[in-house]
């Protein structure tokens, strides 16, 4: 307010002063004893439309609040309280686990308890077995060593004598066979000079 | 009319007197008698809870959710109150700390939740009401223009102003009252009180107030 308006109210309750007067009544709850408000009827009326513009308010606000919770919605609200209550009340209710609608034999099963428990120990140490063994190189070792086992020598084998006797003599003929094969050869130009230098059987020494 | 006198501040003494019952049952494991005393204590305060949750929630919904976690904190909490001041009181104040938290919470999701849009009027459900019957399409858009406008005027209080506004000018509340239950002497409840209808009569207009008169002292002086 300017300092004019001031001077125009002459000595009148201003805006501020309505308010002071209102707020201590309002907090009081005691009918406002202003002295000037007492003799003055403008002031008063003036003070009684600040009121009546604040109770404004407040019906505003409580018409909205009203809108905003009607009678069916707070009977609601008291009935879910009074359910909540009791159920706070309530002792904990523990949900079961869900059952199967069979029970698992092998929960229950002695022998199959020590089955599975064995399969899971050879796995385990097979694994570790596994792990400490070179596999690689003893799987690619496996055929000539199976082969072997598994078809001993010829020598080791019971065969009959006189078939033996023939077989061997066959074998000698094929070994001299190939020397003299070899010996004849010579087909290589660079190893003939050695080949001459080379006494034969039966020949006498130069 | 004082904000007291409106409220009419439903029987202090008979609200003492069932919570000290509802006490005594509890502790005597007297559970399904003590829900019913402290059934009619929520049938009694409920409508005022709602409307200062409401106030402070701006939201039903809300306001719904932190009224029945006020009930439901008294009464498990009842063995810590202590007489010193009204039963009302007390859980007035543990509905706005409640209140206050909510809003906390709900501020922080904002920041992450983009706001929905409203009506071109604002208020979402106007064209539904304006069908239904009760008053004609125009008082209620000059009464939802009044609201909004209050509830903006309210918005743009400190919040302190407002809660004091609220308690003492709405709920009835006296100064002592509104210091136990803002944590403030009463004399700053006096200080904040001022300054809240001050700022809401400027923010809203006063038709009639000083400037009216001013001008009416013009043609008529004394």
């Amino acid at each position: 307010m300017s300092i004019l308006n001031k001077l125009r109210l002459n000595g009148h309750l201003d805006d501020t002063g309505l308010a002071q007067v209102w707020t201590e009544q309002s907090l009081t709850g005691v009918q406002a004893s202003h002295t000037h408000l007492q003799s003055c009827a403008d002031c008063r009326t003036r003070f009684a439309s600040f009121g009546a513009w604040a109770d404004g308010l407040r019906a505003d606000a409580f018409a909205e609040a009203g809108d905003a919770f009607p009678a069916e919605r707070l009977a609601a609200q008291q009935a879910q309280i009074l359910r909540r209550l009791e159920a706070a009340e309530r002792p904990a209710r523990v949900i079961a686990f869900p059952k199967f609608s069979r029970p698992m034999s092998a929960g229950s099963s002695l022998p199959a308890r020590w089955i599975t428990v064995a399969a899971v120990a050879g796995l385990i140490v097979g694994v570790g077995v596994g792990q400490r063994m070179d596999l690689r190189h003893s799987f690619t070792e496996i055929p000539a060593t199976t082969a072997r086992l598994a078809k001993p020598p010829l020598s080791d084998r019971p065969v009959n004598p006189e078939i033996r006797a023939v077989s061997d003599t066959i074998r000698e003929e094929a070994f001299l066979s190939e020397i003299d094969d070899s010996l004849s050869r010579a087909s290589l130009p660079e190893l003939r000079a050695f080949d001459a230098f080379t006494p034969r059987p039966g020949e006498r020494p130069r | 009319m004082t904000g007291a006198q409106a409220a009419g501040m439903p029987g202090r003494e008979a609200d003492g007197a069932a919570a000290s019952a509802v006490k005594a049952m509890q502790a005597e494991g007297r559970h399904a008698e003590a829900r019913e005393r402290y059934a009619e204590f929520v049938s009694r305060h409920q409508r005022r809870a709602s409307r200062i949750a409401f106030h402070y929630m701006r939201e039903a919904a809300e306001a719904d959710e932190a009224v029945q976690d006020a009930f439901m904190k008294a009464y498990s909490h009842l063995s810590s109150f202590r007489e010193e001041f009204p039963f009302e009181v007390w859980f007035t104040r543990i509905l706005i700390n409640g209140c206050l938290d909510r809003i906390k919470a709900r501020k922080r999701r904002q920041r992450w939740i983009a706001p929905m849009p409203e009506g071109p009027g604002g208020e979402r459900d106007f064209l539904e009401r304006a069908a239904g019957h009760g008053p004609s399409p125009e008082d209620l858009l000059v009464a939802g223009q009044r609201r909004r406008a209050l509830s903006k005027a309210l918005a743009r209080l400190p919040e302190r102003q407002r809660s004091i506004f609220m308690l003492s000018h709405y709920e009835g509340c006296t100064s002592r009252e509104v210091g136990a239950l803002t944590g403030l002497n009463e004399s700053t409840v006096r200080v904040h009180l001022f300054r809240a209808i001050r700022r809401l009569r400027t923010l809203l207009g006063d038709s009639a107030g000083t400037a009216a008169y001013v001008e009416k002292r013009r043609v008529h002086p004394k």
